[in-house]
């Protein structure tokens, strides 16, 4: 039954109060940044105004009761920016603002309602977030179903809510394995979303805007693949401070197929470019190449990562987000568009590439990002929500050893510094490059 | 609590559970008979007998460590994952002739990728199970079960035929129908079977030759169906939900609480086997893929199902005479901690009691585990 009116403003008029306090958050971090004259601190601010225009148009949306979603970077957003449908995550809170002061309050409250301490926080969050009524009702939802089995469980726990209950959601079903005929049943898949979207929203999905906006984001790939081969200088022109989640954000969420993204790619490439020249590094002495094969702590990563900087002179110079093993789309036609959208999904977009199907990619980025990048260790976080990839702990292994560079499994949260404290993880990573001579 | 009558069938039964390779299926070995392990409920066993092998649910019953299986999984993945991939490292799975996985979860589904590396077993194959059950995806699931007997004719050089898959289909219906009728006799005020006990009828049927098992297990319901002995002695009817439990000694240390566990659902228990695989579909392809998908109550991984597995719950408690439902998980394990809440709102909101526990798949840790049953049963003013 869909949700009536006054149910749902009751919802939205609590679900902005924490929306608007995210923005706030974002919009105070912006007004720092423009402090800064630095051009990388001036690539770090656009990306947070882009992140305080999202809010304010899903606030505005919400405001004026025009439709808007809550979907996700690996259900093709591209269509939500063709159908001109502002779009947020309902996990924006642990993956964007997991620095907020809240958030260790919002974990033990997740716990209280017996979600227990074993499923993954980011999911947890999600689902607190939507019992308590703190995240803004969309006029319908994008599901997931991969890469793990806790989207899967959040989704079904979602559409039971009693609040919820009345937001229509669609997911798509993804495949296991990467061939042609995963891809075809992903691109139907896809199909289904756009019908369930046009039903629910109103909005018609136009081909030929599709298709423009395609192109607009196989640009920023292509932007996004040469600013990652810049990352393979020695030293790396920038460290976990700026890459990959930026890139990330910018292409996957708030600037999809958006020349306004495709821009900031092009700053981002000609400011790294312009430092690998000169051969600036990120610090002044680079002594370990790392490659971090997971999300950042992204609640408490200002406790963790300028100290391997600074203490070490380990340098990130890859992480999962950052890889980019993008292939453009075809864009010839509808059939070709879905299909590339598909594989671009189900098969490149990050942590989905390496969760969702059999472990080979583990071993394969591994294996890419350690020849191509010149990487002295890698570095598992081993994230406690990331079950499919701890199981692949040996495999990862393995690869290292045949490559010969060290490999280190942490075991975190990424979200709650309490599960392995950033001074036990500072003592693990200074065993670690101790023992393998490193630093 | 065990049952009053002497059974052959029944010792037989809960014997084959305490071990891997059971007198019946040694004897099926030493006659050249094949053997194939399913890491899943959902892998449809009626191939793997109509090619003439049998199918065997994989377990880690006797495993006492998981040195090597934890250097390849971490200690955030489930026991059971550890435990049955220690035992496929140690050899002690050498009996078999090929493995099936579906991609049940995050944890079971990695067993395949350490499994093709490191255990040299000649047939390996994945089903790419769907998270959904739609139209769309019985049809997916549909296409995979035609692939994995298009894929087992020429490895083992067996064909397949629909006659064949038919045969098999009727014969796992004979197997499905027994247990139902099993079931049927627990409804009874004083059931004639305990909750344990029936577990371990429902496992060794994944571990003997299917037409061996249906004889034994008439043998069973038979003497049952005509004693007039019952457990009178229960403070409450209880009702079992959870994934992978294949041991009996767990239900044992619950019931000697006074907590009979009457019915449930679980992967070794109803949801194998409550309803039939269409005798009389189109094709034999169709019908499996439609019955594991759909038909059958369904597994926490699948979208958009939960009204009716929760549905499925509370039918259970109403045939049954249910007093309280007791939901088991084994740590870690994020299908089931997902289910398990939504479950519990289902039940808080029809006001049916509940508890929920986590174990680990070897150690049963009989004193929490009674402590828990015993607060549950006095919650329950039982």
């Amino acid at each position: 039954m869909a949700m009536d009116k006054e149910t749902r403003r009751a919802l939205m008029v609590k679900g902005l109060e924490r929306y608007r306090k995210e923005r706030d958050f974002f919009k105070f971090l912006s007004d720092t940044l423009a402090l800064m004259p630095d051009e990388e601190m001036q690539l770090s601010k656009e990306v947070t105004d882009i992140t305080v225009d999202r809010y304010d148009t899903i606030i505005r949306c919400a405001e004026e009761d025009k439709p808007f979603v809550a979907g996700y970077f690996n259900a093709a957003p591209e269509v939500y920016t063709a159908m001109d449908l502002p779009w947020y995550l309902i996990m924006q809170t642990p993956f964007l603002a997991a620095s907020a002061p809240y958030l260790m309050e919002d974990v033990d409250a997740a716990e209280a309602m017996g979600l227990g301490t074993d499923w993954c926080t980011a999911c947890r969050l999600s689902l607190y977030y939507i019992e308590a009524g703190l995240s803004p009702p969309p006029t319908c939802m994008i599901g997931l179903l991969h890469p793990c089995d806790a989207a899967t469980m959040l989704h079904q726990a979602v559409v039971r809510n009693e609040k919820w209950r009345g937001i229509p959601m669609f997911c798509t079903d993804p495949p296991y394995f990467e061939d042609q005929r995963g891809i075809d049943y992903f691109a139907n898949e896809l199909k289904k979303m756009v019908a369930f979207i046009e039903e629910n929203t109103g909005r018609k999905l136009d081909l030929d805007r599709l298709r423009e906006v395609v192109k607009e984001s196989n640009k920023q790939y292509e932007l996004w693949a040469e600013y990652a081969q810049l990352r393979r200088a020695v030293p790396c022109p920038q460290g976990w401070g700026m890459g990959g989640p930026q890139c990330f954000a910018v292409s996957q969420i708030f600037q999809v197929g958006q020349p306004r993204g495709t821009d900031w790619f092009r700053r981002l490439v000609s400011i790294t470019e312009k430092k690998v020249k000169e051969g600036r590094g990120v610090i002044p002495k680079e002594k370990i190449r790392y490659f971090w094969f997971d999300l950042l702590p992204f609640g408490w990563c200002f406790e963790l990562m300028p100290w391997l900087e600074q203490e070490w002179g380990a340098v990130m110079v890859m992480e999962m987000f950052g890889f980019t093993p993008y292939t453009p789309v075809d864009t010839r036609n509808e059939d070709t568009i879905f299909k590339g959208l598909a594989k671009r999904n189900l098969y490149e977009s990050p942590m989905v590439r390496q969760a969702r199907g059999i472990a080979d990619y583990f071993a394969s980025d591994i294996a890419r990002v350690v020849k191509d990048y010149k990487v002295d260790c890698v570095i598992w976080p081993g994230h406690m929500g990331h079950k499919d990839g701890s199981a692949s702990t040996g495999i990862m292994r393995e690869i290292c050893n045949e490559l010969k560079v060290p490999y280190l499994h942490i075991g975190l949260d990424l979200f709650d510094r309490r599960y392995t404290t950033p001074e036990e993880c500072k003592d693990k990573l200074s065993k670690f490059f101790g023992a393998m001579g490193l630093g | 609590m065990a049952t009053k009558i002497k059974s052959r069938a029944l010792q037989e039964f809960q014997e084959a559970t305490q071990c891997l390779v059971n007198p019946a299926l040694q004897k099926w070995k030493d006659q050249g008979g094949r053997v194939i392990g399913c890491y899943c409920s959902y892998v449809p066993v009626e191939v793997i007998t109509a090619a003439g092998f049998v199918p065997f649910r994989m377990r880690g019953t006797g495993s006492t460590g998981t040195d090597l299986a934890d250097t390849c999984v971490s200690s955030i993945n489930c026991s059971f994952v550890r435990h049955s991939l220690d035992l496929g490292l140690r050899g002690e799975y050498s009996f078999l002739d090929g493995v099936l996985w579906v991609n049940s979860c995050d944890h079971v589904r990695r067993i395949y990728d350490h499994w093709k590396r490191k255990i040299d077993t000649s047939y390996l194959r994945l089903l790419a199970l769907p998270k959904k059950n739609e139209q769309a995806q019985i049809d997916w699931y549909r296409d995979e079960i035609r692939f994995l007997r298009e894929s087992m004719g020429p490895h083992f050089g067996v064909w397949i035929s629909d006659d064949r898959l038919w045969d098999a289909i009727k014969l796992h219906n004979q197997t499905r129908r027994l247990q139902r009728q099993l079931y049927e006799l627990k409804k009874r005020k004083n059931p004639p079977i305990t909750g344990a006990e029936t577990l371990a009828v429902m496992v060794a049927g994944t571990a003997m030759p299917p037409e061996y098992y249906n004889g034994l297990l008439k043998e069973l319901v038979d003497e049952l169906s005509q004693s007039k002995d019952g457990h009178a002695d229960h403070r409450a009817r209880i009702m079992l939900i959870g994934g992978i439990l294949d041991d009996p000694a767990y239900i044992e240390v619950i019931e000697s609480q006074g907590a009979l566990v009457v019915t449930d659902s679980l992967c070794f228990g109803t949801r194998n086997m409550w309803g039939e695989v269409d005798e009389k579909a189109g094709d034999p392809f169709t019908a499996l893929a439609q019955y594991y998908l759909y038909d059958r109550p369904q597994c926490a991984r699948i979208f958009g199902d939960q009204p009716r597995r929760s549905a499925f719950i509370k039918e259970m408690i109403r045939q049954f005479d249910v007093d309280g439902v007791i939901a088991e998980r084994l740590v870690m394990c994020d299908n089931w901690t997902g289910e398990q809440f939504m479950t519990g709102e289902d039940l808080k909101e029809a006001g049916i009691p509940y508890i929920r526990l986590d174990r680990d798949y070897v150690n049963i840790g009989a004193g929490q585990l009674r402590t828990r049953v015993q607060a549950f049963l006095e919650m329950m003013g039982r």
